[in-house]
């Protein structure tokens, strides 16, 4: 597909994901003006607010003029805070994103060199342990992983804060608490793809010409099996920008998903749409970044 | 290797970070460790004239400063100024001298008042207009004086004095007080980030105010030294836990918010008396406050607390009574199982409080159906008389005229708060003379809402922390005296 029907599916789905945000946060029961007016205003300040507010025009006329703005690069204004949304982004986006590389970098740093592991010991104990320990990492949930953590080593050891962004050193039990859960996708991923590869005919012709094992795992099976590790890491990298509304919750971390939660919470539609498109947008890059790197590490795909 | 060693320097760098902890020098040139108080939720906005949410107005009354509080027996008592009703319309306020003026230096005196109070009910987003809306003119006469005039006498006006001032010539630049609050209050505003700090008038004392969501992680912050302080929000078996630990101090106290089920009286069900009470003889009151509730837990019987001068004292608590329920049930022509539908929030404890009722209901023949929603589902739903039944909790109400705006037949949203749509002629004329202990009494009997309790206060202090004590209605007042020790 070329870059100008990438460019153009790609409108189509924020377009999409703007449509339909808008139109879903406005069926949700709850009124951003009983919020905010609470029970015992008159029916003359909530009318006044919800016209102050623009909440009186038809649903399509509010889209349009959401859309005209959002074309000048025109967010809007928080309605609870009248904060400037394009400000609340970036003090939270940058957060979520800090963390979301961490966490990738530790799921790729643990998860790739053991699932080699297992893929050659496979059959033997030390597949049999790696594989235990993936599956329980996988099914330990972030709500259970993220205290434990921080029971361990900030309460007892006293390394790290338990929370919140005062400290560089802030960002490492979040991150772990992402990046195990993904260390043991990854982990289980690369086992499953090396192991496929392995028994190719072509890397046996490698081996029969003589180069070390290190060699043939490393540039020839590693690489044909980068294929779906690449899938499963934009994937999750995707997930992980779109804020991991659970962590950052536990470890206090200002990020785009506790934003979002709140602006849910508060019915502040113009919030809610702002971070839904940042989050869209930012699925959208990572699978483009996804493929680019798709044709990088597999010469077919290139030529296709 | 190169690349390892830079690292591991970094690492080092950010763990011998994690370590140092922040100093703010006070105008006295001492330098004091910050107070750390972590919340469960943080103040939304810091502006007196649109905040609603309990953690704004607890620090709202710490910034600014209200011409007028409440004693012990909630009736209003001079603050900032003193009043004197000249007729049934007409209060003469006079400012107390001296006064502490604005952190911004400006001097507090009777326009910067009248500012405040036109300000509100000239603002668009602001859920108080409707309460000052009988307000019909403030007449200045000099820097210490003012009178209200009002367009309807109102025997309560004196105690809705209670909006914080702010400067006046604020009010007129449209200053930004939700984010930038400028008051006259024993916290100046220092600084809003990830944490709201403050900073005491009297000595420089740094606060900082930090959300923290987690009731767990709460805890554990607070034992690791990270958080000094905490109050309230925390589910009853983890206070237990912090009971038993020496490190820090949990300090307990009554308390006077009080928490109900709402019943909507139009249902057909629900509209016969005989139902009502079965339901409130089908909850086991004591056992509930002592499972899964903290110390000095009460059990209510009306909106305001006995000790309130409106509290009435003598209504008895209804028994936990299964068979009696069920009798009742048959009376009133019901079918047993009696299938009713219980809406509540996504906080936690108040499933669990929900799923207990849910148990206890069963053997007095009622089947509980639990709908837990998110906020704004659940209160529109309320609002809209969209129930059977609900549970919330009424949080540092201190006037009786909460009995009129709950339950007047007139008071049906959006002109009250009586959610459940209760219509009693004898009511509302015991609310027209206000005989509260008639009122209470009727209430009681008639069951628009089951009373369950005013839950207990508390707060855990980290050893270092003294001066501080949790008040009845959940306020922070204490942070303007709280005092701690160098490690």
């Amino acid at each position: 597909m070329g870059i100008i029907q990438r460019l153009t599916s790609l409108f189509i789905v924020i377009f999409g994901v703007l449509l339909l945000t808008f139109l879903l946060i406005h069926l949700v029961p709850g009124d951003p003006v009983d919020v905010m007016l609470g029970e015992s205003a008159n029916m003359a300040d909530r009318a006044a607010l919800r016209a102050d507010l623009g909440l009186n025009q038809p649903l399509i006329q509010q889209f349009g003029h959401y859309v005209a703005k959002l074309m000048q690069g025109d967010f809007g204004q928080s309605i609870h805070t009248q904060t400037p949304i394009v400000e609340l982004i970036k003090a939270r986006y940058p957060a979520t994103v800090k963390l979301a590389l961490l966490s990738l970098l530790i799921g790729i740093v643990i998860g790739v060199p053991l699932g080699v592991f297992a893929a050659l010991k496979a059959g033997h104990w030390q597949d049999f342990v790696v594989t235990i320990v993936s599956v329980r990492l996988s099914a330990m949930p972030a709500f259970w992983l993220g205290p434990v953590l921080m029971l361990i080593f900030a309460v007892w050891l006293g390394w790290l804060p338990v929370s919140g962004m005062d400290t560089g050193t802030s960002i490492i039990l979040p991150a772990i608490t992402l990046g195990f859960g993904l260390s043991a996708i990854l982990t289980r991923m690369t086992r499953t793809s090396l192991l496929e590869v392995l028994n190719d005919d072509y890397i046996r012709t490698a081996r029969a010409k003589g180069l070390s094992e290190r060699t043939v795992i490393l540039r020839h099976a590693l690489r044909a099996a980068l294929l779906p590790i690449i899938t499963i890491v934009g994937l999750q990298m995707g997930s992980l920008l779109a804020g991991t509304v659970i962590t950052e919750t536990i470890f206090s971390w200002d990020g785009i998903g506790r934003l979002l939660v709140e602006s849910i919470e508060k019915r502040d539609y113009p919030v809610t749409q702002a971070c839904v498109l940042i989050v869209a947008l930012s699925y959208v890059l990572v699978n483009l970044l996804t493929d680019i790197l798709y044709r990088l590490a597999d010469p077919r795909v290139r030529h296709a | 290797m190169r690349f390892f060693n830079v690292l591991l320097l970094i690492c080092v760098l950010q763990l011998s970070a994690c370590g140092l902890e922040s100093k703010h020098e006070n105008k006295h040139g001492n330098s004091h460790q910050p107070i750390h108080f972590a919340l469960s939720q943080a103040p939304l906005s810091l502006d007196p004239r649109v905040a609603t949410d309990a953690a704004s107005e607890r620090v709202i009354r710490l910034i600014y400063q209200p011409l007028v509080d409440f004693d012990q027996h909630f009736k209003p008592s001079p603050k900032l100024a003193t009043w004197q009703m000249l007729s049934a319309t007409e209060y003469l306020i006079t400012l107390k001298s001296p006064r502490a003026a604005f952190h911004n230096q400006l001097p507090l005196n009777a326009t910067d008042v009248k500012a405040t109070y036109d300000a509100i009910t000239q603002l668009a987003n602001s859920p108080l207009s409707a309460e000052y809306a009988n307000i019909q003119n403030i007449v200045v006469h000099d820097q210490d004086r003012l009178t209200f005039h009002l367009k309807q006498p109102d025997p309560h006006f004196v105690a809705k004095l209670i909006i914080g001032i702010m400067p006046k010539p604020l009010l007129e630049q449209q200053h930004d007080f939700a984010r930038y609050p400028v008051g006259s209050g024993p916290l100046a505003f220092v600084e809003k980030n990830n944490k709201l700090i403050l900073r005491r008038v009297a000595d420089g004392q740094i606060i900082a105010l930090s959300e923290v969501k987690d009731p767990t992680v709460r805890v554990l912050k607070l034992l690791r030294g990270e958080t000094d302080l905490l109050q309230g929000e925390l589910p009853a078996e983890l206070v237990k836990y912090l009971q038993t630990k020496s490190e820090v101090t949990v300090k307990t106290s009554v308390g006077m918010n009080y928490s109900y089920l709402g019943l909507n009286t139009q249902d057909p069900v629900l509209s016969k008396l005989k139902v009502r009470q079965a339901i409130a003889h089908a909850i086991d009151r004591p056992a509930l406050i002592e499972k899964v509730m903290v110390n000095h837990t009460r059990i209510a019987g009306a909106i305001l607390p006995p000790e309130h001068y409106a509290g009435n004292a003598s209504l008895a608590a209804y028994d936990y009574n299964p068979a009696l329920a069920q009798q009742l049930l048959r009376e009133a022509g019901v079918s047993l199982p009696l299938k009713l539908v219980y809406k509540t929030s996504t906080d936690a404890q108040r499933v669990r409080i929900a799923t207990i009722l849910q148990a206890q209901m069963r053997p007095a023949g009622i089947a509980l159906e639990i709908r837990s929603l998110d906020w704004g589902t659940f209160f529109e739903d309320v609002q809209h008389g969209n129930f059977q039944l609900y549970g919330l909790t009424w949080v540092g109400i201190k006037t009786p005229e909460i009995y009129a705006k709950a339950f007047n037949t007139n008071s049906v949203p959006p002109n009250g708060f009586n959610r459940g749509r209760f219509s009693d002629m004898k009511l509302d004329s015991l609310l027209a003379k206000e005989d509260w202990q008639g009122a209470t009494q009727r209430i009681h009997e008639q069951l628009p809402y089951i009373p369950l309790w005013y839950e207990g206060q508390f707060a855990v202090l980290n050893k270092k922390i003294s001066n501080y004590a949790p008040k009845p209605d959940g306020n922070w007042d204490d942070l303007a005296t709280i005092s701690a020790y160098a490690d």
